[in-house]
């Protein structure tokens, strides 16, 4: 954990030795799977298998990579990567995502693509050579709005939110966007930022009204596209990055009002949001209506126990939607709540490795690069998880490596490649 | 890969999977699964990390840890203790599809009366199949379990216990939560009720709307709980749709009626309270309590205008008398003497403003509707609700509760459908002694007066009728009474909707159910207290 505890280790080998553990119960929760379809037909479905065979074959040759480049960063990071992302493989498997085989490439491409997100990310910041990327700060901007602006323009009503064609969900992509403008925006004025008085913060106000200004032209996007779980978490993003720049609780304790204040805000003025929120304070007032997937989510999980019903054996396809924003409760089904809580745990110890990563980071700018992308993923991953455990209302977030979707797990991957990146400092 | 796995090959996996040692198999890989994702995750937190640089961000990374760590807690109350949530339970009940839900294979536990005959019993092998021996007579107090129609009444409040998920103490709950499928059997639910008596008393009604409640006195428990018309719990469809007849309406408890002159107790509880027991002049024409309110009459006076005749009136009468003649002129003069403050706290401590809790089981619970009375604050307001009419409404399981603190000897006893429930005091009704002056009115109210019909020989019947005005049609007929007068065992209320006189329609009813009680043991021996 800590740096007394330096194995002779290389970095790269400790990485591939908790891949290979990783692989052990990543193949016995695919033998699990693969074992009930046997059981319901005699079929062995190769096809399916493939996104599996990259991960098997994939990952080693990033690690190969990894060595090549001279990589030395947190193994527990990319270990934890890999863990998370081959149960996420093995859900989808389970699900049927892949279920249409090479007739369907598009299901298929997603992990090879990440993995390789992951690859050039590490590589293009490793060693402090993501400096270069301050210049592009402006561009991210332009770029998160772009995209945004496309979205609106083309994009089309699905599920109360926007999706382009294909279900492909573009928006992913702000996230790290605006995280990049984020960093390379304030840590050119750090100093402007870190003025407080009594523990509250008080920038200057030509600097605030700029920051207001700049953030306001994406929140406003958000809020045409309807896309409030985006809103959210891009807010969630913006509080972390000014404390981490600041570094005063007083961002955190305004955030978190603020946020508070603007959910409520929201919540009235939106009948989609307002409908969200009413289904989580009681869910069994129309349980076969609005109350039936939050229901059904957490009857799943319920069925699940302590143990598991086992990876295939359970019955999630009751949970409407359950492969993207509801896997989580398909999750808690087939490996139990203990299983759950392991995998939240791998979660944390990630996250807060990410945070150790930026904490270690040489420049102002690297450091706010690996506090926002890791708190994008961590905002994401506690807004999924506690929306589908009712503990908050549903955002409508996916689950970072695990839910079904091709573009999160892209961005998710190259994000975990960046954060990779930054932890090699030499 | 298709030469690797034969057609027959995969086959012979299949049946492998699919014969006893597949689910064995399956359970050993997810064993096998879990363990190596604990040794990979304690792998993952102990592998090295980067040397700590100047900034600690120590604070986020406990705040996102924490974060994580609430959320999962709340999980484990879904996910390890969800049966703790009777909504949640009975949401899974109806609609968890899977095949083999814990839920569904539960056999669902029976309801028995108070000495154990079976009031609703689980058809094997049905996981929604049910028997109700009572029928259409017990079908209220008990409700139905339908598929469709979902589970109402004792069969919604008790489910969790009739369902196997009922309140377990905490090492068996964290057993179940860790090894056991929440599957077995359901538990009993025990009702203080006396199937012979409910069927008994439903029989009684006849074609009537109407209901009838037998409680005890001193401990609140209900041996009969009757509202009819009734229906089929196995087909309730019929009955819920019937709108002009409401028979799954449960009028014992729900339904709201003036109390005529039975609320005439509760007022002659008032002003003995106060210390009053005047003597007024009731006059024929009848009582006017101030300017622009209608007369306040006798019901004679109506049955001598019928027949061409004015009636004399009462002239003057004391409360015993007027009771035994049931005189609305007195009772209204009596009102007003009591004064505002008086009637209000009465209303008060008879909780008719409230809704009583006749059944709770876990968090669930069973409650009667509110009754009504308006808080008042002139005094010739009291004068028309004093007679029990006008604005004033209650359920017949008030009215029996008010009545069973007069055969209490004051104290209102909380009603009680559940069997071994500890009895729970709701109120100090009556004092001692206005309690015992009530008793020996009510008992001349059976001897002499309106309720003679009741006069059992040897059960010392007290009573009071009660005949209330009713919108769109007869009047409605109460019949409140106890037994036996030295030390009452039994409280029958009836009512009988739009059934005209109380004496002519609800007591001969009342009379019946007590003749059964009587036959059955339960007025002349003393009330066990269980």
């Amino acid at each position: 954990m800590s740096g007394k505890r330096q194995t002779p280790l290389a970095p790269v080998a400790s990485a591939t030795g908790l891949f290979l553990i990783a692989v052990l119960a990543v193949a016995c929760a695919c033998f699990s799977v693969l074992a009930v379809k046997l059981g319901n037909a005699p079929v062995l479905p190769w096809e399916q298998l493939i996104p599996l065979g990259v991960y098997l074959v994939g990952v080693p040759i990033a690690l190969v990579w990894l060595k090549l480049i001279g990589w030395k960063g947190d193994p527990g990071l990319v270990g934890a990567v890999f863990l998370l992302s081959g149960i996420g493989l093995v859900v989808q498997f389970r699900m049927g995502s892949f279920s249409k085989g090479l007739s369907s490439p598009l299901a298929l491409v997603p992990f090879p693509l990440g993995l390789a997100a992951f690859v050039v990310g590490a590589t293009a910041v490793g060693k402090g050579r993501g400096a270069w990327l301050t210049h592009f700060g402006w561009l991210a901007y332009l770029g998160a709005l772009g995209v945004l602006g496309a979205m609106l323009a083309l994009g089309r009503s699905f599920r109360g939110g926007l999706y382009l064609a294909g279900n492909l969900n573009p928006s992913e992509v702000v996230k790290p966007l605006l995280v990049f403008f984020l960093a390379a925006y304030l840590s050119r004025r750090q100093k402007a930022f870190s003025e407080t008085q009594n523990g509250i913060p008080v920038p200057p106000f030509w600097e605030l009204m700029g920051l207001v200004l700049l953030w306001g032209a994406p929140m406003l996007l958000t809020i045409a596209l309807k896309d409030l779980g985006l809103m959210m978490l891009l807010n969630a993003i913006l509080i972390v990055m000014l404390f981490a720049v600041a570094r005063s609780t007083g961002y955190l304790a305004i955030g978190l009002a603020a946020a508070t204040a603007v959910g409520f805000g929201v919540q009235l003025l939106s009948a989609h949001a307002q409908a969200r929120f009413d289904v989580w304070l009681n869910p069994f007032a129309d349980p076969t209506g609005k109350g039936w997937q939050i229901l059904q989510a957490l009857s799943a999980m319920y069925s699940g126990g302590m143990w598991g019903a086992g990876l295939g054996s359970g019955v999630p396809q009751t949970v409407p939607i359950v492969s993207s924003d509801f896997i989580y409760a398909a999750v808690a089904e087939e490996i139990g709540f203990f299983g759950c809580a392991l995998m939240l745990a791998v979660y944390a110890v990630f996250f807060s490795r990410g945070f150790k990563v930026a904490g270690a980071a040489r420049t102002p700018f690297e450091r706010l690069l690996a506090v926002g992308l890791t708190a994008s993923l961590a905002v994401q991953t506690i807004l999924n998880v506690a929306g589908v455990t009712k503990a908050l209302p549903m955002t409508g977030i996916t689950l970072p490596l695990i839910s079904h979707g091709g573009s999160s797990l892209i961005t998710t991957l190259f994000v975990a490649g960046l954060l990779a990146g930054l932890s090699d400092r030499k | 890969m298709r030469i690797l796995f034969g057609t027959a090959m995969l086959e012979t996996l299949m049946n492998f999977m699919n014969g006893a040692h597949g689910t064995e198999f399956l359970r050993a890989v997810q064993v096998a699964f879990l363990a190596f994702l604990t040794v990979a995750a304690l792998a993952v937190w102990a592998a090295p990390s980067v040397k700590p640089g100047k900034v600690n961000y120590g604070l986020l990374r406990v705040v996102v840890s924490g974060a994580l760590l609430a959320v999962l807690l709340y999980q484990a109350t879904w996910q390890l203790a969800g049966q703790a949530k009777p909504d949640f339970v009975r949401f899974m009940r109806r609609h968890n599809k899977r095949p083999n839900a814990a839920e569904m294979q539960v056999a669902r536990g029976p309801i028995l009366d108070r000495r154990g005959l079976v009031l609703a019993a689980p058809v094997p092998g049905d996981s929604w199949g049910r028997r109700y021996p009572l029928g259409e007579a017990g079908v209220h107090p008990l409700g139905y379990y339908h598929a469709k129609y979902g589970i109402t009444a004792v069969e919604r409040v008790g489910d969790a216990v009739l369902s196997g998920m009922g309140s377990d103490s905490l090492d068996e709950l964290i057993g179940k939560a860790l090894f056991a499928p929440r599957s077995g059997e359901g538990g009993a639910v025990k009702l203080t009720l006396d199937a012979r008596l409910q069927q008994k008393a439903y029989d009684l009604l006849g074609d009537n709307k109407g209901a009838v409640v037998v409680m005890r006195p001193r401990s609140g428990a209900l041996l009969a709980l009757v509202s009819a018309p009734g229906f089929d719990p196995l087909n309730p469809g019929e009955a819920i749709t019937d709108e002009a007849n409401a028979p799954a309406f449960n009028r014992a408890t729900l339904g709201r009626y003036p109390p005529g002159s039975t609320f005439k107790i509760l007022i002659a509880g008032a002003a003995l309270e106060k210390g009053l027991s005047p003597v007024f002049a009731c006059s024929g024409p009848g009582y006017i309590a101030g300017s622009g309110t209608p007369p306040i009459r006798d019901s004679e006076y109506y049955a001598y205008e019928r027949q061409g005749a004015s009636w004399p009136g009462w002239g003057r009468l004391n409360m015993h008398d007027a009771m035994v003649h049931s005189s609305n002129v007195y009772f209204a003069q009596l009102g007003v003497a009591c004064g505002a403050e008086a009637f209000n706290r009465m209303v008060e401590r008879a909780k008719i403003n409230d809704s009583l809790t006749y059944l709770k089981i876990g968090s669930g619970e069973l409650r009667t509707a509110k009754g009504n009375v308006p808080e008042v604050s002139k005094r010739r307001t009291i004068a028309q609700l004093a007679i029990g009419q006008g604005e004033v409404l209650v359920t017949p399981l008030h009215v029996a509760c008010y009545t069973a603190a007069v055969a209490a000897g004051g104290p209102m006893m909380c009603p009680r459908l559940g069997l071994g429930e500890k009895p729970e005091k709701l109120a100090d009704l009556f004092s001692p002694k206005a309690a015992e002056q009530l008793c020996s009115m009510l008992r001349d109210v059976v001897r002499y007066g309106t309720g003679r019909a009741a006069n059992v020989p040897g059960l010392d019947v007290c009573g009071k009728t009660g005949t209330a005005q009713a919108p769109g049609g007869e009047d409605h007929a109460w019949f409140t009474c106890f037994a036996p007068r030295r030390h009452p065992n039994l409280v029958v209320t009836v009512l009988v909707e739009h059934g005209g006189f109380g004496a002519k329609a609800a007591l001969p009813v009342a009379r019946a159910v007590l003749e059964e009680a009587d036959r059955l043991g339960y007025v002349r021996q003393t009330e066990e207290e269980k």
